[in-house]
């Protein structure tokens, strides 16, 4: 991998600008949210280079952006944050989503303390793996009509609890209430529905993971409360996306916007920023397959909930509700939305573009549910699987990145280097030592997905809270983890 | 031995194929995906399948992100695992072959490729042949 060349202008501790003069051809500046620390790994790869190029996009607004977990993706950098004003001809690029449309992440809390499970954590972590299907191209139970099919693409989580994988709070706590508005099943092709078919309520592979955690930090003492968290309370996070519906829709709407390219005049560094106007037809068009893919991943995660739910019931012998397995939150993390914000005096429908970024609403956002209309959005930070991650809360600074924060640790090695360099079962002996119990379908991938490979996640939501993007409310660590 | 060299990347993994044609050098790029996903397990469902996989595209670059997108994708459908593909016709814009391939059950898959991209994408003509780079996300 070769280094960054572009020299950064410092505007203070936490953020770095690239200047529009960097390349002919950038519309707006970019602007880099990192400490001095986290910029040194930054610099080893091409994740600078990419904020750049995303800098191009027509119609973009203020700054193409970086959050403190960037790091070297496929067209978009990941942990980029980019806006594009609708009505100047503001562009959707597939790119910046990407494949995995809404990978995202959820939380929950339990009322159990660390005391009461910690002999049983291995059960549990095995029972899971049992009930959960992961792996890559795993199936679940779930088996559907072609019309329920088309169902959950409208109605996301909402088809989910109606059909009993939960409850009607749950939609409360989760972004979009788990359905976005405006899918449109006739934009997603066959292919794509036979490339999704029978993935509901699975994890897949990869980073994906459902991990029990005990909270070992409270931030804030009053958030803490409005939460009910406390310390050595249980939790248990969830790291899913739309699996192959959502790959199929991505590949098939970047075939198309490769020649919107030409057909717009729109010039980009890198085909896979391949994009159309948003009010294009081709724009439209994805938009509303997007958000059938995003509704997918919504009730993907509420069935992976629900599994979950009934396995601590299975294992612990009381109904999750007596457990207390409420829905903290759920949020996407890669996904465009259409938002509004004010720019220079005068309110725009923005095109946001979240690829590896969270959204961070602060405070009374009308979007937030009643319960978290004084606490401001959750926003869940997922880290490696031997250190910790964390549960923020929106802040109305965060309007300078379109309210968005950090999605979570960033890799910081490849994939081949941590297989070259890291062995499996002095890594398993390691985890076992700090009394964190690992299962996973492949053994690569306990291996690809190790705490080497990644950013201190600590170091990334110290720079996202110190920026004042986002606010800690308390960190968690690891105690059983299930892998794809 | 292996026909592809690994590429350096942080998210995800990117290959560099050399073959001395146009049709050896699609037939490596995807017969990569599967050395990098697929490992074949003892089975006595040996069945061979075959799908046609028939491209069209503008340019070179795109029949090839194309092809091995189309790969990726009916390899999922069809849950298999692609060992051979015999490639009829081929020139920068289109593509006809049949791949070669036995049902998933049989291999025990290490990884999840995802797509291929475009980014950082290289397909040259030189002296000796072809060479392609890309990067596919995982």
């Amino acid at each position: 991998m070769s280094e960054s060349q572009i020299k950064l202008e410092k505007i203070d501790d936490f953020r770095w600008r690239i200047p529009r003069s960097y390349k002919p051809g950038m519309r707006v500046p970019g602007l880099i949210y990192a400490d001095e620390k986290l910029l040194k790994d930054i610099y080893q790869d091409k994740a600078l280079e990419q904020v750049a190029n995303v800098a191009f996009l027509p119609g973009i607004v203020s700054y193409s952006l970086a959050m403190p977990d960037i790091h070297w993706g496929y067209g978009f950098p990941i942990g980029g944050v980019a806006a594009t004003d609708i009505e100047e001809g503001g562009v959707i690029s597939p790119g910046g989503v990407g494949f995995d449309i809404n990978c995202g992440v959820r939380l929950m809390r339990t009322n159990l303390e660390y005391t009461d499970v910690k002999d049983k954590i291995k059960d549990l972590v095995y029972r899971l793996f049992s009930d959960v299907p992961a792996g890559v191209g795993s199936k679940g139970d779930i088996r559907l009509s072609a019309k329920e099919e088309k169902e959950i693409l409208i109605k996301g989580s909402q088809w989910a609890v109606a059909n009993g994988y939960g409850i009607e709070d749950d939609l409360d706590c989760t972004e979009e209430r788990g359905a976005i508005t405006g899918a449109d099943p006739d934009a997603v092709s066959e292919r794509a529905y036979q490339r999704g078919k029978a993935q509901s309520g699975t994890l897949g592979s990869g980073n994906h993971f459902l991990e029990i955690q005990v909270i070992d930090q409270l931030y804030d003492a009053e958030l803490s409360d409005a939460f009910g968290l406390n310390l050595g309370q249980i939790m248990v996070m969830i790291h899913s996306g739309s699996r192959g519906l959502g790959y199929q829709i991505c590949d098939d709407y970047t075939r198309n916007m490769v020649h919107c390219l030409q057909k717009y005049s729109i010039t980009v560094p890198d085909q896979q920023l391949a994009c159309a106007p948003v009010n294009s037809p081709e724009g439209k068009s994805y938009l509303g397959a997007m958000k059938c893919a995003a509704n997918y991943a919504w009730a993907n995660r509420q069935c992976l909930m629900h599994l979950t739910r009934l396995s601590f019931e299975k294992a612990l012998g009381l109904p999750w509700e007596k457990l207390g397995m409420q829905l903290i939150y759920d949020v996407a993390h890669n996904i465009a939305k259409i938002e509004k914000y004010e720019i220079e005096g005068i309110t725009k429908n923005l095109c946001v573009h979240r690829k590896g970024a969270t959204r961070a609403f602060p405070p009374g956002h009308p979007a937030l549910p009643e319960k978290y209309k004084l606490t401001g959005q959750p926003v869940i930070i997922p880290g490696d699987m031997a250190r910790n991650s964390y549960l923020l809360v929106g802040t109305e600074k965060a309007q300078e990145t379109f309210y968005s924060a950090c999605h979570g640790a960033g890799r910081v090695k490849s994939r081949t280097a941590a297989t070259k360099s890291i062995n499996l079962n002095v890594l398993l002996k390691e985890l076992e030592s700090k009394g964190i119990i690992v299962k996973a379908s492949g053994r690569g991938t306990i291996v690809e997905e190790a705490p080497q490979a990644y950013k201190n996640v600590n170091d990334v939501v110290d720079v996202v809270h110190n920026a004042g993007i986002s606010k800690r409310v308390c960190r968690m660590r690891p105690l059983g983890v299930i892998k794809g | 031995m292996k026909n592809y060299e690994i590429l350096e990347h942080t998210a995800d993994i990117g290959i560099r194929v050399k073959a001395k044609d146009l049709g050896g050098l699609f037939k490596a790029a995807a017969q990569a995906i599967f050395a990098l996903t697929a490992e074949k397990q003892p089975s006595r469902d040996r069945e061979k399948h075959k799908v046609i996989i028939n491209q069209k595209a503008a340019s070179l670059e795109e029949l090839f992100i194309n092809w091995l997108n189309e790969v990726l994708s009916l390899s999922a459908v069809e849950a298999m695992v692609f060992e051979d593909f015999q490639i009829s016709k081929i020139d920068e814009h289109n593509i006809e072959a049949v791949a070669l391939g036995s049902d998933i059950k049989n291999y025990k898959i290490n990884t999840e490729i995802k797509a291929a991209t475009y980014h950082a994408l290289k397909i040259e003509k030189n002296n000796s042949g072809w060479v392609a780079e890309v990067i596919f996300d995982v």
